[in-house]
């Protein structure tokens, strides 16, 4: 090959400083240049020639470039600068660690799980105290309303008696005994049934009781008792039911001894009602 | 040389100093519509430099080829860099509609300075064709379809051009 001749005539040295030449120029002539020592001596006269050309050409570079450049290839330092001690420990800590970092972990499960432990027995205590004062609570509401239950039914009851066009009411005066005894018999004519409601009556001892009387006159048109049941003092402002019956002249109430006598005792007859009904 | 591949930064600073203004000068003959472009261009540029020293042969050629290559590529690579396209075609609209042809023109005679001065003094059917090739980027091949022009006379024109300029850098 005339070296001479493909250093003047082919550009490949001027294509190949400039980075014009192909991949495989490149190849071929690096390959040369081992081959060709004036080669390489052309080549370096050109890229000689063009870097001083360039330097006479040089424009002065805005301000700030450098101090830029400077400031973003300062956060990568090589490798084998001081500042690399750093990453190594790193290393030795991390070869530390696992152990650390596993007992540390164990302990901190044991101290969340008597945690939760402490705060499960506080929390069951505490639902177990609020569900027993909440049955309480409950069971007293229950017993409340099914008293007041059984005194609105009682109410309604003697509101719908009262008002019962059917229904007679007796007001029982006191006697001359008892001049204060008074009590209203509700008595339902056509269903026969018997109502009393104690608006004021003595409280007895404990051995008597109150026993009311219906009395019916006979063929001869004398008064017969007919025992309509007993009651107590104590049965204030309800309505109490008293045995059915389908005649009465009067109503009568005596003291008797408890549970009731066969026969009035009427000398101790506390109050009287008559009836409209005739014989 | 040993300095800069240890990356010492007052060789880096020095390296600087010597080349940054012969690269400048390159880059924006390359870009030359855009000079905080072309200083974003230098920036990168030597911190690519930085980053790449140690792939640097010595036997395949001097320091100041090596990096004046980097400067090109680089500056090649913004120019046909979508954002660039886009930012262009904003510019270069008006520019043709109201200078028409005479944009041809104006591209070579404005830049009258670093390499392209030395163009100046080539035929103007092997000026196109450098320019093309060197500041442009583009391919032989793809010369030779742009300009209708067989790949075989772009290549005997672009090597003629070449050895041209040598002689003119003498």
């Amino acid at each position: 090959m005339n070296v001479q001749e493909y250093i003047s005539e082919s550009g490949i040295i001027e294509s190949y400083v400039l980075g014009l030449a192909t991949e495989s120029e490149r190849t071929e002539f690096e390959q040369l240049c081992t081959q060709y020592p004036e080669l390489v001596a052309a080549r370096r006269e050109f890229e000689e020639r063009l870097e001083q050309h360039a330097s006479q050409q040089a424009e002065p570079p805005p301000p700030g470039v450098k101090v830029k450049i400077f400031k973003a290839i300062g956060d990568q330092h090589p490798d084998h600068s001081p500042s690399s001690n750093p990453p190594k420990t790193i290393t030795m800590e991390n070869v530390n660690s696992p152990a650390r970092s596993t007992s540390g972990w164990l302990r901190f499960v044991a101290a969340a799980s008597v945690v939760l432990l402490i705060g499960l027995a506080w929390f069951t205590y505490q639902s177990y105290t609020q569900n027993n004062e909440l049955q309480t609570t409950n069971n007293a509401l229950k017993a409340r309303l099914n008293s007041t239950d059984s005194i609105l039914n009682q109410i309604v009851a003697e509101q719908k008696m009262v008002k019962d066009p059917n229904v007679t009411v007796v007001n029982m005066v006191g006697t001359q005994t008892a001049p204060k005894s008074s009590a209203n018999i509700y008595w339902d004519s056509t269903s026969s049934n018997v109502f009393l409601v104690v608006k004021n009556m003595p409280k007895l001892p404990s051995d008597q009781q109150y026993q009311l009387w219906a009395l019916i006159a006979d063929k001869e048109g004398k008064p017969q008792p007919k025992d309509l049941g007993v009651f107590d003092a104590t049965d204030d402002k309800v309505i109490l039911k008293m045995k059915n019956t389908q005649k009465a002249q009067a109503f009568a109430i005596t003291i008797e001894q408890k549970g009731g006598s066969p026969s009035p005792t009427l000398q101790k007859m506390q109050s009287l009602g008559k009836t409209t009904q005739t014989q | 040389m040993h300095a800069l591949k240890n990356r010492d930064n007052q060789a880096f600073g020095f390296l600087y100093d010597n080349y940054a203004g012969a690269l400048y000068s390159i880059i924006k003959q390359i870009i030359t519509d855009n000079a905080e472009l072309a200083s974003d261009v230098l920036q990168e540029v030597f911190i690519n430099i930085w980053r790449k020293i140690e792939t640097y042969d010595q036997t395949k050629g001097r320091l100041f080829t090596w990096m004046l290559n980097i400067a090109r590529n680089a500056s090649i690579d913004t120019l046909r860099s979508k954002s660039y396209q886009n930012s262009q075609k904003n510019q270069e609209l008006p520019d043709n509609v109201y200078k028409g042809t005479a944009n041809q023109t104006t591209l070579m005679n404005v830049d009258n300075i670093g390499l392209k001065k030395i163009l100046e003094k080539l035929r103007p059917e092997h000026r196109v064709l450098v320019e093309l090739a060197y500041f442009k980027g583009f391919t032989h091949e793809e010369i030779s379809e742009m300009m209708a022009i067989p790949l075989g006379t772009v290549k005997t024109r672009i090597r003629n051009a070449l050895l041209q300029l040598r002689e003119y850098l003498k």
